[in-house]
């Protein structure tokens, strides 16, 4: 340093003559950024920085709040383009307009929250880089070639999203509208690998697979094909679909409840319903995709499996039950709801059989919810003979668990099955033995799923896993592939003996549809908890440790109070993601002030409004 | 007043936020606000009603060889890191217990050597019976035991000793580890553990 100041007096001398005020200016400034190379020599001397962190806050929650609202926001553009494909394509085989209308109206939320989603993405790397550098410097020296077909995968699935976006009008009729699905199906492509590489970035940091010698793609290629890859995939894949149903339904919901207008609360009434039938589509699937990825965990490592079953955070599957319980809860009222207001005359019909299925669904919610072990006292363990309760002990178990999850899979299906016959009347000939075959079907099946949940108790923990549970799950999808057809082919030739009625929902029904989303989301930000908890104290595990302050999981009460933040700031973003893409129609339709719908606001149900205004 | 208590009046304001605002507002989307609300706030109140675990990550438990007098010191350090460092303590149970997932460790100094202890922690593929029974036909399934003197866990050649004088001290048999079976560091430097060489960290195929 001394030596520093120095050779400035020297400089300074020598510019002084000449009375170079610029350099002399220069000179100052160089001398001003002297303490900063000060530090950096002194940085260097004792290794590069590992982490960086920032007061009140802490590096660690603010990655943790940006990384899952960028995840939820991922999820939601990733999830609405599988959503409005599937309206537009009902729409252009089926020819009912009013979908096609409802994937435009999606479509068109999508380039706000892409904008969005990308931006999170960009304030997370900034983030990691600048907190976390030396594990990104790992990552990158691992993961370096899919960085680049991830950047070239964005661009390409943004061209995609332009033309499929501003093509839409452009390309409503004949061999255009075949060009413009398959641009669809081209967004949902794009958009499925814009999801598995990175996934292969974060499954790397909890099951990592990692070779020394290779080429730069080898080592990459090594490290994404790790075991719980393909699993993620697979569940955020399913929960993806859910999710846009069920924010689909929500904002359905939301806007029931502010229109006044009879035509517009038929059309939301439809969304809702439309939105909450896709979620429940997939909810139905994604426990067993959930299944399966902790079977892998298991099988990967059994360690990170007890950890996150029965370490410290088996408590959290407690409050997972709870979730996934209002959920399916939330599902299910909504369609009884449907039954009762939609179609008159039928909830004296359906009232025995709904109040049975809710009184299942809260038993085994009831036993999904026991805890393994419990907080006991001295005494009362005593009592208990151990912190096993001898009644609630055995409800505890996986084997009870995974059987009322399959059950109230079932029950929730049975409540679509219901819905969707009610209002109507078999003609078919064979509708008698179609109907017994289903019932004999459905009977068979529970039964079945409840023999293997008890016998599991007696086998060994490796045959229950490997045979028991999946043959309960392939019960349940057996009995879902049976009775889905039967029931269509009845309905092709059954009398409709009341016409659904839209827009006759109670408010409730629209709370319903909100409470599903927010059940969704949170459930998303507990689980992405536990999954980066089950890392414990590594950042890449048994690989590169965590050697911050923040190389500990926080107990599930102080991490509930940032899910419930991220959960609720996310709402508010998809919120004014929606306001913002419906603004500008807005104000077209007050300028035109003939009532008419601006574009991109969906026909009302039973068609569009052009075809109600020439008939 | 405690953090929970603490957090606990923040959910609760939460809810009775969203409460008041069901009451006296009228507004459609503010009123949907106060519902999420509500339910955020009684999530939150729920995960604080749960045992509040946080977890932490293993204290390093430094064998202080000049401390050590008697084996008996030993096991007392290898007490610590059975349930710190080791996580034996996450699957193995010491005495019969219903969540155990693997062998009960109760009086299993007394059934195994040192020398097989030492290769059932470091090398538990080595010799393996089904459901733990000694006999039969070994190896049907390979052993969830990881390599203990790998990472993530990691244990050193000290600690895996110590643990070892533990199990034998519990199962009241003499320990059979003594002060000139540990390690003096500066005399066998411990070969650093390549991320490569982990035993959590598969080898993929190349080809």
């Amino acid at each position: 340093m001394r030596q520093g100041i120095g050779t400035i007096q020297l400089a300074l001398r020598a510019v002084s003559g000449h009375g170079g005020w610029l350099a002399g200016l220069l000179l100052t400034a160089v001398w001003l950024a002297l303490p900063s190379i000060g530090v950096a020599a002194e940085g260097t001397a004792t290794g590069p920085t590992e982490y960086r962190d920032i007061p009140y806050i802490g590096s660690r929650n603010l990655v943790w709040i940006v990384a899952q609202l960028h995840l939820l926001l991922a999820g939601f553009v990733l999830g609405v383009p599988i959503f409005a494909w599937l309206c537009e394509v009902i729409a252009w085989r089926g020819g009912e307009k009013r979908y096609d209308k409802l994937a435009k109206e999606f479509t068109k939320l999508l380039t706000s929250a892409y904008a969005t989603t990308a931006l999170f993405g960009g304030i997370l790397l900034f983030l990691l880089v600048a907190f976390y550098p030396k594990l990104m410097n790992y990552l990158t020296d691992v993961f370096f070639p899919s960085f680049l077909l991830y950047c070239l995968l964005f661009l390409l699935e943004t061209a995609t999203l332009y033309l499929y976006w501003y093509g839409w009008d452009a390309m409503q009729y004949g061999k255009l509208k075949t060009l413009h699905v398959v641009l669809g199906f081209l967004l949902n492509f794009f958009a499925l690998f814009i999801m598995i590489v990175p996934n292969a970035w974060a499954t790397f940091q909890s099951s990592p697979v990692v070779i020394s010698e290779g080429t730069a793609i080898e080592r990459a290629w090594a490290a994404t094909w790790n075991p719980t890859w393909w699993p993620i995939n697979i569940h955020r894949l399913i929960a993806n679909v859910v999710l846009g149903g069920y924010i689909c339904g929500a904002y359905a919901g939301v806007r029931y409840l502010s229109v006044k207008n009879p035509e517009e609360r038929e059309h939301y009434d439809w969304m809702g319903y439309v939105g909450n039938f896709i979620g429940v589509f997939g909810l139905l699937a994604l426990p067993f995709a959930g299944y399966w990825l902790m079977r892998e965990i298991y099988q990967y490592n059994q360690q990170m499996g007890i950890t996150l079953m029965g370490g410290f955070l088996s408590w959290l599957f407690i409050i997972q039950a709870m979730l996934i319980g209002v959920l399916f809860l939330g599902s299910n009222y909504y369609f009884w709801l449907g039954i009762t207001y939609r179609i008159p005359g039928s909830e004296g019909k359906y009232r025995r059989a709904m109040l049975m299925m809710l009184v299942s669904l809260l038993l085994c919610l009831a036993v999904w919810m026991t805890p393994h072990s419990l907080v006991a006292s001295i005494e009362e363990a005593q009592k208990m003979g151990g912190a096993h309760h001898p009644l609630l002990g055995v409800l505890g178990v996986m084997s009870a668990k995974m059987t009322v999850s399959n059950l109230m899979i079932l029950i929730t299906f049975m409540s679509f099955v219901m819905y969707w016959r009610a209002g109507k009347q078999d003609t078919a000939g064979w509708a008698k033995l179609g109907k017994a075959v289903m019932g004999a079907v459905l009977v068979l099946a529970s039964l079945a799923v409840i023999v293997l949940g008890v016998w599991g108790y007696f086998v060994p923990a490796i045959v229950r896993i490997n045979y028991f549970s999946t043959s309960q799950v392939l019960i349940v999808i057996f009995v879902i592939l049976t009775i889905t057809p039967l029931t269509a082919l009845l309905l092709k030739s059954a009398k409709t003996t009341t016409e659904m009625v839209w827009g006759s929902m109670p408010p409730r029904a629209g709370y319903a549809l909100v409470l599903n989303a927010v059940m969704v989301i949170l459930l998303m930000t507990l689980m992405g908890y536990a999954r980066s908890s089950s890392r414990v104290h590594w950042h890449v595990y048994g690989v590169m440790r965590d050697s911050s302050p923040y190389a500990y999981s926080p107990a599930l009460g102080s991490a509930s109070l940032i899910m419930a933040f991220c959960t609720f700031f996310f709402c508010i973003l998809v919120a004014f993601i929606f306001w913002v893409a419906t603004m500008g129609d807005k104000a077209k339709a007050a300028a035109s002030g003939k009532g008419e719908l601006p574009h991109g606001i969906p026909a009302m149900a039973g068609g569009a409004p052009e075809e109600r205004q020439q008939g | 007043m405690s953090e929970v208590a603490q957090l606990q009046l923040i959910a609760l304001s939460i809810v009775g936020f969203g409460i008041l605002i069901l009451l006296f507002i009228r507004a459609t989307f503010v009123r949907v606000t106060g519902f999420v609300f509500i339910v955020l706030g009684l999530f939150s109140l729920m995960s604080l009603a749960v045992p509040q675990l946080a977890s932490l990550p293993p204290a390093e438990e430094k064998v202080d060889l000049a401390s050590i007098k008697t084996p008996t010191d030993i096991a007392a350090i290898g007490q610590t890191v059975f349930f710190s460092k080791g996580q034996c303590a996450l699957c193995h149970s010491i005495g019969p217990s219903e969540s155990a997932r693997c062998p009960d460790l109760k009086g299993i100094g007394a059934k195994l050597s040192k020398d097989f202890l030492y290769e059932s922690l470091t090398d538990p593929q080595a010799f393996v019976y089904q459901d733990y029974r000694h006999g039969g036909v070994p190896k049907e399934y390979p052993a969830t035991m990881p390599r203990i003197d790998k990472d993530p866990i990691g244990l050193s050649k000290n600690e895996i000793l110590a643990v070892i004088a533990f199990l034998q001290q519990m199962s009241g048999e003499p320990i059979s580890v003594s002060l000139s079976d540990l390690e003096i560091p500066g005399q066998t430097p411990k070969a650093p553990v390549k991320a490569a060489e982990s035993a959590l960290v598969a080898k993929a195929r190349t080809h």
